[in-house]
């Protein structure tokens, strides 16, 4: 008996959402901020309108051929070609100068470890947060000091925006539509940071992970907002720890129930005292990961809904409820800097969004850390 | 480097590389898509007697909301099979091979999110 009917289906649609990559003409007395407003381009707030010079401009610190596909973005899987990459540029308020960090950190994001397809869609706050490192920092004039986060630098506040526009328009990750985060956070205007090398007593991030000082890097991280963390009292490394322990150590976030990879930004004052103690950067990362603990039983709700072995957890945890969970599944899904202002007693602890995403570190031209060394921040050496 | 980039700009309009033009060049930031077309699967007439696949998305509850669906369902209908998969991550889209081993082996595949 057949019971599967032949289809009638489907009139094959071709997809309507193509884009249109031919710049067109415009009355000139129409208000150009106000256009890109009504044809749904913009992140909520104005943007610099594009210009021929501009676009030229852009494409060419691109490296020029302006038909190049440099990677596709999903979830819309829209091509991010230069010429498409310059026009989002631009509309943020980039200068050519912040191409080759702008580049790097959208190829860094369409890598396949990074699953921005579930970044861009999930129901989760997370969205990519991207940390510069090396000379490129001083060459474009990003902040790495005080309000780093916030406002006030157009290197930090344009790179950020020209990636979020790229996922929005190019990636279609439109609220409500394919982004489907039920909360969002202020990161998704723009969330671009360097660390700050200069007033960090440790070396900097890409060079434990293998790169030279001199070479320059973005790496990219699925994050939380960022969560402060206060100790104005301790004048020891542990004491300063157990406080950043203590915002680790809570069954709320992802990684608590999801494990994966988080950031932890020690404040330069903080990072002065530890240091004081000759705490390098793996003893900090030491002790956060031997100490920032939950129970199983927090995380299982004490079996109170139902039985729970939580299978987005290692398998090798052990899962009786009063067995110690760590936050995260190793020292290096800690990744540690050392950024903010001079002054304060303060550092940050930002949850990541889970096993699902791996963080990744590239240098701007993609060449490998000349060491030779493997990168394991994309997870490669977990396989 | 702002006041050099403006001057270069500047320049540029004085040198007339770029006249003033009568309308506004305006672009889309969008880019291209290339959408392959997919009809849909043939359509199910009756349920009895057919093999019916269950892919849980592993969310934390799309395993209850999947095994109530296939009580009831079972209650109705006398499935051929019922064969029960599993996604590796709730988060990526799933193996290519699993998704072969469930074309080869299904009539139809129900899936649920359950977050």
């Amino acid at each position: 008996m057949t019971r599967i009917e032949t289809t009638e289906t489907a009139e094959t649609t071709a997809s309507t959402d193509t884009g249109n990559q031919l710049p067109s003409r415009l009355d000139p007395d129409r208000d150009l901020i106000e256009y890109y407003f009504e044809k749904g381009f913009t992140d909520g707030l104005p943007v610099v309108p594009p210009t021929p010079q501009k676009i030229d401009d852009m494409v060419a610190a691109l490296g020029g051929s302006p038909e190049l596909v440099e990677c596709r973005i999903p979830p819309r899987w829209g091509n991010l070609s230069r010429q498409v990459l310059a026009i989002n540029m631009v509309m943020a308020g980039c200068l050519p100068a912040y191409a080759p960090v702008v580049r790097a950190s959208l190829l860094a994001l369409s890598d396949p470890h990074f699953n921005l397809n579930g970044v861009q869609a999930t129901t989760h706050v997370a969205c990519p947060l991207v940390i510069v490192n090396g000379p490129v920092r001083r060459e474009i004039g990003m902040n790495a000091g005080h309000n780093l986060f916030g406002s006030g630098n157009r290197a930090n506040a344009t790179i950020g925006r020209a990636i979020r526009l790229v996922l929005l328009n190019v990636g279609g990750a439109w609220p409500g539509d394919l982004d489907k985060s039920t909360f969002g956070h202020p990161g998704k205007y723009t969330y671009c940071i360097a660390e700050n090398e200069e007033a960090s007593p440790w070396a900097p991030y890409h060079v434990e992970k293998g790169y030279d000082g001199g070479d320059s890097t973005i790496m990219a991280i699925a994050a939380e907002a960022p969560h402060s963390i206060t100790n104005h009292v301790a004048d020891d490394p542990q004491g300063i720890l157990d406080s950043i322990v203590s915002c680790m150590s809570t069954f709320a976030h992802n990684n608590a129930v999801s494990g994966g990879h988080c950031a932890v930004i020690i404040g330069p004052e903080h990072a002065a005292t530890i240091s004081k103690h000759n705490w390098t950067r793996h003893d900090v990362k030491s002790y956060l990961w031997y100490q920032a603990r939950n129970t199983f039983g927090d995380i299982a709700f004490q079996h109170r809904y139902g039985k729970v072995y939580n299978r987005n957890l290692p398998k090798w945890y052990s899962r009786e409820l009063d067995s110690e969970i760590p936050v995260v599944p190793s020292i290096d899904h800690i990744h540690l800097f050392c950024a903010g202002g001079e002054s304060g007693r303060f550092s940050l602890f930002l949850p990541g969004w889970g096993h699902m995403t791996s963080p990744i570190l590239r240098a701007l031209d993609g060449s490998p850390p000349k060491s030779g060394d493997q990168i394991c921040v994309d997870g490669m050496c977990l396989l | 480097m702002h006041s050099n980039h403006s001057l270069i700009l500047q320049g540029r309009q004085l040198n007339g590389e770029r006249k003033p033009m009568p309308y506004h060049t305006v672009y889309d930031p969008r880019g291209t898509v290339n959408a392959v077309p997919k009809p849909l699967s043939g359509r199910v007439i009756g349920f009895s007697g057919i093999k019916l696949g269950i892919l849980d998305n592993t969310k934390w509850n799309g395993n209850k909301l999947l095994r109530k669906i296939v009580a009831e369902l079972e209650a109705a209908y006398q499935f051929e099979a019922v064969n029960y998969y599993r996604k590796e991550s709730f988060s990526m889209t799933a193996a290519d091979e699993l998704i072969s081993e469930i074309v080869n082996n299904n009539d139809i595949v129900i899936t649920a999110i359950g977050d």
